[in-house]
C-alpha cells in the first residue's frame, strides 16, 4: 500500500474554493432560516387558526424528512412545474432553508412557551399591552433559552451542507469527491475531506458546548 | 401538466423492497448504536483517564464531521486500508453506528449526571458498590430522563439511513433515484418517496412522545 498525499496539496485551490462554498452556504442559510424561522413561529403562535395549521403542518412536515430527499425533489420537481431552472447552488440553499427554518420556528416557539404564562399575566397586570409583555418581559428570557439550541442547529446545518453535493453543488464534499474520482487517490483524498470538515466543525461543537455552559439555565 | 402515478403502483415491489431495506438498516443502526453508545458513555464517566480523554476526542470528533463523510469514508476508504471490502449495507451500518453511538453517548451521560450526586452518596453509605450504584439507582431513573433524546435520536437516525443511498445501499432513497431516472418521473417517485418516510417518521416521533408523557412519572426523584 502505497499513499500520495500531494494530491490534496495539488489541488488546494479547489479545495479552498470548496470550503467556502461550504461556509457560504451555512452562512446564507441561518441567514434566511433566523427571520424566517421568526415569522412562522409567530404565525404558529399568535396566527390566525387557519394560518396556525399551516405553519404547524409546514415544521412538522419538514422535520419529519430526510434532508437529502428535500434537496432531490427542489432540483428535480420545480423546474418541471414552473419551467424555471435555479442553479444548483441556489436549489441547495433553498432546500437547507426549508428544512432549517422549521427547525428553528420550533425552536423560537418551544422558547417563547417556556416562559411561564403568569410571568405575562404579571406584566399585563402591571400595564402592560401584550406586544410590550411580549417584547421587554418574554422576549429577554427566551433569547437566553433559544441561542443554545440556535447553535447546535448551526453546527448541524454546516454539517448538512454536505448533502447539496449530490446535485453538483461544488462544495467541500463534492470538490473532494469530484478530486477523488479524477486522480484515483480514494483514501488520501476522503480522508483529507474528512480532516477539512474536522478542522472547521470540531472548534465550532466546542463552542456551542461552551455556549450551553453559559447559558445554562438555573431555576 | 399530467401527473401518472401509474409509475408508483407499476414498481410498487421495487419500491417497498427500499422501505423494508430502509426499515431494517434503522432498526439495526438504531440497536448497535445503542449499544456501542451505552458502552462508550460508560468509558467516558467511570472509564481511566486517558481512556476518557480518547473518548471525548472520539465524540466531538463525530459531532464534527458529516455523516455523508463518514459513510463514504467507511465505503471507500475503510476497505483500503484493511483489506476487507464490505457490502454497501455493512458499510452503511459501521458508518451509522460510527456516527450515531457519539450521539447515543451524550444523551446516556447527560441522562446519568441528572441524577443529583446525593443518591449515589447515599448508596454508598448504604454499602452499595459502584456497580449496583449504577445498576439499581443511577440507570432506572436515568433511562427514563433518556426516552426523549432516544426518541428523536432513533428519528435521526432514520432519516440518516436516507443519506446511506450515496454508497448504493438499494434503500428508499436509492430506489426512488433509480425509479426517477429510469421513468423519467421525479415529480411522482420523489413526491411519494416524501410521502413514505413522512408517515413512517411521524408516527415514530410522535408515538415516542406519548410513550414518555406515560412513563415521565418514574424519572422523576
Amino acid at each position: 500500500m502505497s499513499f500520495d498525499w500531494s494530491v490534496v496539496w495539488q489541488h488546494r485551490d479547489a479545495l479552498i474554493a470548496g470550503t467556502a462554498t461550504t461556509i457560504l452556504l451555512t452562512v446564507a442559510t441561518m441567514a434566511i432560516a433566523v427571520p424566517c424561522g421568526i415569522i412562522v413561529a409567530i404565525l404558529r403562535l399568535y396566527g390566525w387558526a387557519p394560518v396556525r395549521a399551516l405553519a404547524t403542518a409546514y415544521v412538522e412536515f419538514f422535520r419529519n424528512l430526510p434532508l437529502i430527499l428535500v434537496v432531490f425533489w427542489a432540483f428535480y420537481v420545480p423546474p418541471i412545474l414552473t419551467g424555471l431552472g435555479l442553479s444548483p447552488l441556489a436549489t441547495g440553499l433553498a432546500a437547507l432553508a426549508l428544512n432549517v427554518t422549521a427547525y428553528n420556528a420550533e425552536t423560537f416557539r418551544a422558547g417563547i412557551n417556556s416562559i411561564r404564562r403568569g410571568q405575562v399575566e404579571a406584566a399585563m397586570v402591571l400595564g402592560m399591552n401584550r406586544v410590550q409583555a411580549l417584547r421587554r418581559v418574554v422576549v429577554p428570557q427566551a433569547v437566553r433559552r433559544i441561542l443554545p439550541v440556535l447553535a447546535s442547529t448551526w453546527v448541524s446545518l454546516f454539517k448538512d451542507t454536505s448533502l447539496v453535493s449530490v446535485i453538483a453543488v461544488t462544495e467541500l464534499a463534492y470538490v473532494s469527491m469530484q478530486i477523488r474520482a479524477q486522480s484515483f487517490r480514494v483514501l488520501e483524498m476522503l480522508t483529507a475531506m474528512a480532516a477539512i470538515y474536522w478542522l472547521l466543525g470540531y472548534p465550532q461543537a466546542k463552542l456551542v458546548d461552551w455556549i450551553q455552559r453559559r447559558f445554562a439555565i438555573t431555576e | 401538466m399530467d401527473f401518472d402515478f401509474a409509475v408508483i403502483t407499476d414498481h410498487w415491489r421495487f419500491l417497498a423492497s427500499g422501505v423494508g431495506i430502509t426499515l431494517l438498516l434503522s432498526v439495526v443502526s438504531g440497536l448497535t448504536s445503542l449499544v456501542a453508545g451505552l458502552v462508550v458513555a460508560l468509558l467516558r464517566l467511570y472509564g481511566p483517564r486517558p481512556l476518557r480523554v480518547a473518548v471525548v476526542l472520539y465524540i466531538d470528533s463525530m459531532r464534527a464531521i458529516p455523516v455523508l463523510v463518514v459513510l463514504v469514508w467507511s465505503f471507500f476508504a475503510l476497505p483500503i486500508l484493511t483489506g476487507l471490502t464490505m457490502p454497501p449495507f455493512v458499510a452503511a451500518l459501521v458508518g451509522l453506528t460510527v456516527h450515531l453511538a457519539a450521539y447515543a453517548a451524550e444523551i446516556v451521560r447527560a441522562g446519568v449526571e441528572s441524577v443529583r450526586p446525593g443518591q449515589t452518596r447515599a448508596a454508598l453509605a448504604l454499602g452499595m458498590s459502584r456497580a449496583q450504584i449504577v445498576r439499581r439507582i443511577i440507570l432506572p431513573q436515568a433511562i427514563v430522563r433518556m426516552l426523549p433524546a432516544f426518541g428523536s435520536l432513533l428519528s435521526i437516525t432514520i432519516k440518516d439511513t436516507a443519506i446511506a443511498s450515496v454508497i448504493a445501499v438499494p434503500e428508499l432513497m436509492r430506489q426512488s433515484e433509480t425509479l426517477a431516472g429510469q421513468s423519467f418521473q421525479p415529480i411522482e417517485v420523489y413526491t411519494f418517496a416524501m410521502l413514505v418516510y413522512f408517515f413512517i417518521l411521524f408516527p415514530v416521533t410522535r408515538g415516542v412522545d406519548i410513550f414518555y408523557q406515560r412513563v415521565a412519572h418514574l424519572g422523576r426523584s
